[in-house]
């Protein structure tokens, strides 16, 4: 039985008093979750998350921790009700394990523990805890095409049984996996945290009342919605598109299968649709994402963005609808491997990021506006998944996470912050390098801010971090390879931002035989340039086949997290501000010339004469050739609305609506046509850019679309295209109708 | 014939007296004449508390306005302020004080205000970036939840070393301690060289990976400094000097802070110490920490005097704690801005993991307080689109401070509500010295907030009172339920000017049976450093997996204590030490644990095996049956000792019981809204209530520094040493 319809009324007093109570409890919840954890990406990294829904399954409240895992669990509740209410049946003091991402989820790795909660006789609600537990068996990481490769997979089993902890049941999952202790104190953390949530809406029931508990869920549901209608009304109705690329493996050639994430934004009123029509269609790795993933992971793009203030419950997706293509990437079959649904995911967030970015600009709500988080140069080498004991004999935690320290995005009046976090994780970080090393088998030689990591901009992205590292202390370490593909990932940048910096070398270096002798006589590297350039180590172009290999002791790998995207054109940065940058290392000379234009004498100083002639060369070079254009002036223009850093739409003397540069007024063709047939557009290889080639020589995979205004040269807008994928040549990405 | 005397205000441009009730009993017979007195200081943001406490039992509390410009300055003119009130001149109070303990605001004062001096860093080559890259924590460290969630606008703050100011030196030591690149002498001295002798740095902070398991290469690095430099150019703060604890990043950041602060505090130091002894003083000087006690001035690490002044908070706490045998305590703390929180359970109070010390987490034995947002200033507003009543977390602080102050406030606050309701008196707060604007108060609660939600004023300021009081009752039972007990196990101890107001209102829901307010509590932390002892911590991590030898333990218990001696010993400690035992107990791979007390000075193999059942039980106690895994192993992971060096202080007097009718306090009545409704309340001052009189709700008791609601239902009694007992 569950609860008839509620009829208390809510005083807003106590419906106050209640909410905040309730976000309490889920935090304590969480906070019980990552003490008892084994995990140091629960623990220290915060993927966990603690989560209330109503008797059906729909989302109350979710706490702070990974907004992934909150967007998921209300579909596991609603099979768990269909599938087993008549049998075995639900009952008080009952709590399911669930780790179905067919059903809800990512991947197999995302683990919801799914407890009811009664009031008498009466289901009343639910709450959940969840997190990361990166072994549940199977094949190690990188290797399943299917999903029957990736472990266990539980639909839904008690691992509480009316209050009777079920030893079987915990045994049996826990055996099943390379590292069952590790896997067991994952299970107990989440067990722990329900009690917590459990024991905490109990006591909301007992003071409130049940009526007013249910009433006030369902308050909670529909004020989200209200307050994310409220900012969709704010802004002006229009389309906005998105293209974003990623990388997979062919399992049949090793080689890479770059795909593409197209999102189209329609905003209407107060509702918003996304199509993703135009994705690649599903790939033969373990790169995809299912279609409850897809879904989680707009509902994140949108709460980091968008409806950052709205309480996080199911209401605020209800003005959102979503339409993804069956058999893409983002909507794969069954039993297509997803193991890496958290990456594809990331390039989801960062395609509804870019339209909302872009939409947020147009609404004047520039605060909010950010270019791509963590994004990547290029994706491939050596990944984060380890296998093998450390030196203690324990098993090494299968994932490193320093990846959670990307750059963030810049924004209209300031840079992207460098080594921000993982933005899906808000109150998320790295672990110290001393706590890494009791665990891991690594020494590190370096952990520093990766040069050139951020994307160039008049306000640049953020750097990530660049590590050295040493393998120490395990006789049987392996790691998962990806074939290298060299396009920018999840990356976009805003108004003739780069997408993403050029920095950075991910590979395995392997030793010269005299690495310990040098190590004692006191000599590191500490950057895979210096460990070449000296002779400590070669680059190792990988194994012909992608997939698992053995890293040997003493094996050195170099690693970097990406930065964040740029913000307005490159020249437009104070020639002082990147000589200052060159000087902390930020940035590298070369790339200070050739993307910022900005000369250095001997002594780091701005050479202004240089400088000011290579900036004029490269805006003129922008122009093909052309002399400054004669601006249109302001007779009979009425500006409308301000689109982008540099566009505004206005009505010219004779009515049209049309698109026009605001520095030098030069028109940039009607309004009912994409601004960038009115631009001049300059294809320029990858290889232009980038000061290294890739670890193993290969091509780069895109071209980089660089707009620029026909009157003044300013950058407008810098798109990434992988012609192999095909798709609109010059994206249109920004059509205001409102 | 004991009693309380209630002086009047007196002002002087830099001094604000106590209008505290001063105790005065009759002198015990035996009682020494020598120089006997204690004086606390605690100088906060605004004023500098002083106290004196005397051998013949009573107390005399002053405040001074702080001086920022020479922190000293303010020292001297409240201790002046107290010895007028004890009708004396400076030099005669100064010359029979034996002991001056001091907390100060001047290392908080100095990284609040980016104040410090110019630091460089020497690290680990390859590490440099570790104090900007902050671990991505540095980005959301110190900010509350609602900011955290604004992911697209959150920065991190400046570093407190800029990146041209830190210099690699090549070595490697590993996570056991054993050097794996031994320390490169040569980058040393040029890093050295560069930072003090180019870039001109006042301080260098130093900071290695894995110092905390072997300090060789940052201890080389002090005598090679000290050779080149000497003792006295730079200022010199090391890593593993100032933590035992593994994470390069907090430990980094305590140094550099350090560092950052130390030559101001040293100069300060050698400032008071100076002014001191020329009005007169001959006794000692004795500095707080911020782990709850004292060290002496010469072994007072500037980074350790952090947060004293809340430490001296939880001593007047424990103190009180013990003197009215309450075991378990929560210490609750509102003010204009914020709510502060902390446990003391068993005479004691759990340090925080590393603590956030404004944006910056650092790793020192720093009293563990938690804090929202929740205070006098709270703003209430109407969301639009939903029509909620938002109580917070946005602030109008002291300035412009709420509507009421008429100081430009425009927005309705908790204060404006509370006067209002009519809990406070717009002619008697801060015993006159402000006069509060009811009609702007209500002008501002019925626009912004009365008419949008269809309420009366009164109703919606009642109900900003409720919510603002839910929010502080959901910060204690978070504490509480962390602690692994639950509330109505615990007594509460309400100080901080808008405390006594919410404090029933907090304590119900919660199920509290007894909360007390003390005649201190304007100047509580100043009371609470003259009651301090001295006090050294060692927190260090370990990593010992069960089952282990004792004698490991053993032998590791005996040198932390035999070093913790000697640094009692350097404080001029005589008698022997007391000791507080811990060990941090986790299962295996858990990256945090559980701090376990030893109930024994030493370790066996039986005590091993309890200690294993001790953590489990702790460990489900707070996590629930069942929840214990043991079959993963038990780890040991961290240890840590406290060393108490008791000090001797005078007794606190005690009042004998007179007239139980309170009706000699009664100042008048009013209507107010206390509990559910509005209500008659009859409103007493507080100086003139005496042990042991009885007040029952609807009541008001006011003092120039706080306002104590009774509601209906409530009861309050006078005890011997002035404290209000609140039945609420």
């Amino acid at each position: 039985m569950t609860a008839g319809a509620a009829t208390a009324t809510i005083d807003p007093v106590s419906y106050e008093i209640f909410t905040h109570r309730l976000w309490a409890i889920g935090e304590e919840g969480r906070i019980a979750l990552q003490r008892v954890t084994a995990s140091p990406i629960v623990a220290q990294g915060g993927e966990c998350m603690c989560s209330f829904y109503d008797a059906d399954g729909t989302m109350i409240l979710a706490c702070s921790g990974h907004l992934r895992f909150a967007a998921a669990t209300s579909d596991a509740i609603r099979q768990i009700i269909e599938w087993y209410s008549d049998e075995p049946g639900i009952h008080p003091g009952d709590e399911f394990f669930f780790n179905d991402p067919y059903v809800a989820g990512s991947h197999t790795y995302d683990i919801m523990q799914i407890a009811p909660v009664f009031h008498g006789d009466d289901r009343i609600a639910w709450v959940a805890s969840s997190s990361h537990t990166a072994d549940t068996g199977g094949l190690l990481r990188g290797a399943a095409t299917e999903i029957y490769h990736e472990g266990i997979r539980i639909l839904g089993l008690k691992i509480v049984d009316r209050g009777q902890f079920r030893e079987d049941v915990f045994r049996t999952i826990t055996e099943q996996c390379r590292d069952p202790h590790y896997v067991g104190m994952d299970l107990k953390s989440r067990t722990a945290a329900n009690n917590v949530c459990l024991r905490g809406y109990q006591s909301l029931v007992d003071r409130f009342g049940v009526d007013f508990a249910i009433a006030a869920g369902r308050k909670l549901i529909e004020d989200a919605e209200r307050m994310a209608r409220a900012k969709l009304v704010a802004i002006p109705d229009g389309t906005w598109r998105s293209r974003i690329y990623g990388s997979a493996r062919n399992p049949g050639s090793g080689g890479p299968v770059p795909y593409q994430v197209v999102c189209t934004a329609t905003k209407s009123g107060d509702e918003l649709t996304l199509d993703f029509e135009g994705s690649s269609p599903q790939l033969a790795s373990d790169q995809n994402s299912t279609l409850p993933s897809t879904l989680a992971h707009v509902a994140i793009g949108l709460t980091n963005q968008l409806f950052w203030d709205v309480p996080w419950s199911d209401g605020k997706m209800r003005p959102v609808d979503v339409r993804v293509p069956d058999g893409s990437a983002l909507n794969c079959r069954f039993p297509a491997a997803c193991g890496r649904s958290p990456r594809i995911g990331q390039y989801v967030v960062e395609a509804v990021r870019e339209c909302v970015s872009k939409m947020l600009f147009a609404a004047g709500i520039v605060e909010d506006v950010n270019a791509s988080w963590g994004s990547f140069w290029y994706l491939g080498g050596p990944g984060f998944f380890y296998g093998g004991h450390n030196a203690l004999g324990l098993p090494n935690p299968q994932g490193l996470y320093d990846i959670h320290g990307g750059g963030f995005g810049a924004a209209p009046a300031r840079d992207g912050v460098a080594t921000g976090g993982q933005a899906n994780i808000p109150s998320g970080g790295i672990s110290d390098v001393e706590r890494i090393e009791v665990q891991y088998p690594f020494l590190y030689f370096s952990r520093n801010h990766n040069p050139d990591g951020g994307g160039s901009g008049r306000y640049q992205g953020g750097n990530g971090s660049a590590r050295l590292l040493m393998v120490r202390g395990s006789a049987d370490l392996s790691v998962d390879f990806a074939p290298y593909a060299g396009l920018p990932h999840g990356a976009y940048g805003l108004f003739g931002g780069y997408p993403v910096g050029t920095g950075g070398i991910r590979a395995i270096l392997r030793p010269g035989s005299d690495l310990q002798a040098r190590l004692a006589s006191g000599d590191y590297p500490v950057t895979p340039a210096e460990a070449i350039d000296d002779g400590w180590a070669q680059i190792d172009p990988g194994p012909e086949r992608p997939g698992r290999i053995a890293v040997p002791e003493g094996s050195l790998i170099a690693d970097f997290v990406q930065g964040g995207g740029g913000y307005g054109d490159p020249l437009d940065r104070e020639p002082e501000r990147v000589a200052a940058d060159v000087a902390t290392g930020i940035v590298t000379t070369s790339s200070a010339e050739r993307q910022y234009g900005v000369v250095l004498d001997a002594a780091g100083e701005v050479d202004s004469t240089r400088t000011e002639r290579r900036r004029a060369e490269i805006r003129a070079a922008r122009r093909g050739g052309r002399a400054v254009t004669a601006t249109q002036g302001d007779e009979g223009w009425d500006p409308v609305r301000r689109i982008h850093e540099h566009i505004e739409l206005g009505r010219m003397a004779d009515g049209t609506m049309s698109h026009r540069c605001r520095r030098c007024l030069t028109g940039l063709g009607p309004a009912t046509e994409n601004y960038k047939h009115g631009a001049i557009r300059t294809d320029r290889p990858l290889a232009d850019l980038a000061p290294t080639p890739m670890p193993d020589g290969s091509p780069f995979l895109a071209t980089l679309h660089e707009y620029a205004c026909p009157g003044c040269g300013t950058l407008l807008q810098v798109d990434v295209y992988c012609r192999d994928l095909g798709g609109e040549e010059d994206l249109w990405d920004i059509h205001v109708t409102g | 014939m004991p009693r309380w005397d209630v002086r009047g205000c007196v002002h002087s441009p830099t001094t604000v007296s106590a209008c505290e009730a001063a105790l005065s009993t009759t002198p015990e017979p035996a009682a020494e004449r020598a120089p006997s007195r204690t004086i606390g200081v605690d100088i906060g943001g605004t004023f500098t508390d002083v106290v004196v406490l005397s051998s013949d039992g009573s107390v005399v509390t002053a405040k001074s306005a702080t001086t920022p410009a020479a922190f000293a300055e303010g020292v001297l003119d409240g201790i002046g302020e107290a010895a007028t009130m004890l009708g004396m001149p400076l030099d005669e109070l100064l010359a029979s004080t034996s002991l001056v303990k001091h907390g100060s605001t001047v290392a908080t004062n100095a990284l609040l205000t980016r104040g410090g001096v110019s630091v460089g860093l020497i690290t680990t080559r390859g590490f440099e970036d570790t104090p900007i890259i902050m671990r991505a924590v540095g980005r959301i460290d110190g900010l509350p939840d609602d900011e955290v969630r604004h992911v697209a606008a959150v920065t991190k703050p400046d570093p407190l070393v800029p990146t041209r100011l830190i210099r690699g030196v090549r070595e490697r030591i590993d996570a056991m301690g054993q050097v794996v690149v031994p320390l490169n002498v040569d980058d040393v001295r040029s890093a050295a060289h560069e930072l003090i002798e180019e870039h001109r740095v006042e301080a260098l902070a130093v900071s290695l990976l894995h110092a905390w398991a072997n300090p060789t290469h940052e201890l080389a690095i002090r005598r090679l400094l000290e050779d080149d430099y000497g003792t006295d150019r730079v200022y010199l703060s090391f890593g593993s000097e100032l933590s035992s604890v593994a994470g390069e990043y907090a430990r980094t950041n305590t140094a550099i802070a350090d560092a950052y602060v130390g030559p101001i505090v040293g100069r300060y130091l050698a400032d008071l110490d100076r002014r001191l002894r020329a009005a007169g003083f001959v006794g000692r000087l004795l500095i707080m920490q911020g782990n709850g006690g004292l060290t002496a001035p010469a072994q007072a690490t500037p980074i350790s005097t952090l947060q004293s002044g809340p430490a001296g908070g939880m001593i007047a706490a424990a103190d009180a704690a013990d003197r009215h045998g309450h075991p378990r305590v929560i210490t609750t703390d509102m003010g204009g801005t914020s709510f502060d929180v902390g446990i003391i359970d068993g005479g004691y109070w759990p340090y925080a993991d590393e603590p956030i010390f404004e944006r910056f987490r650092i790793q020192q034995p720093i009293i563990d307080i938690q804090s929202i947002g929740a205070g006098g200033g709270t703003i209430a507003r109407v969301d639009p689109a939903t029509g909620r009543l938002l109580v917070g977390p946005r602030s109008a602080g002291a300035s412009p401070g709420p509507v009421c102050y008429g100081a430009g406030g425009s927005e309705p606050t908790v204060t404006d509500c509370d006067l209002v309701l009519g809990l406070i008196d717009p002619e008697y707060f801060l015993g006159g010295r402000r006069r509060l604007d009811l009609g702007a108060a209500r002008a501002a609660i019925q626009a912004k907030l009365a008419a949008p939600l269809g309420m009366s004023v009164e109703d919606v300021a009642a109900g900003v009172v409720r919510i603002v009081n839910s929010q502080m009752s959901d910060l204690i039972r978070r504490e509480v339920v962390k602690s692994g007990h639950h509330p109505n196990d615990f007594v509460l101890y309400s100080f901080g000017g808008a405390g006594p107001v919410h404090a029933v209102g907090y304590a119900r829901s919660l199920g509290i049976g007894s909360i007390l307010v003390f005649p201190t509590s304007s100047v509580f932390s100043a009371f609470g450093i003259a009651m301090a002892d001295l006090l050294h911590t060692r927190l260090a991590t370990r990593y010992v997996p069960l089952p282990a030898d004792p004698d490991g333990f053993n032998d590791d218990l005996a040198a932390i204590e035999e070093a913790l001696g000697e640094q009692l010993r350097d404080d001029g400690f005589e008698g022997g030490p007391e000791f507080r035992r811990f060990l941090t107990m986790r299962f295996r791979r858990q990256t945090t644990g559980e701090e376990i007390r030893l109930p024994w000075d030493r370790l066996s193999p039986d005590r091993m095996a309890e200690l294993e059942r001790l953590f489990v039980d702790r460990y489900e106690e707070l996590y629930g049956a069942g929840v214990a895994y043991r079959d993963a192993g038990i780890d040991v992971a961290g240890v840590r000792v406290d060393a108490i060096g008791p000090v001797a202080k005078p007794a606190i007097g005690t009042a004998e019981a007179g007239e139980p009718d309170p009706s000699i306090a009664l100042k008048g009545k009013r209507n107010a809204y206390l509990g559910e409704g509005w209500h008659e309340a009859s409103v007493y001052d507080h100086g003139r209530l005496a042990h042991p009189m009885k007040l029952d709700g609807p009541a008001i008791v006011e003092s120039p520094f706080t306002t104590i609601a009774l509601p209906p239902g409530s009861r309050a009694t006078v005890d011997e040493q002035h404290t209000l007992v609140i039945q609420p």
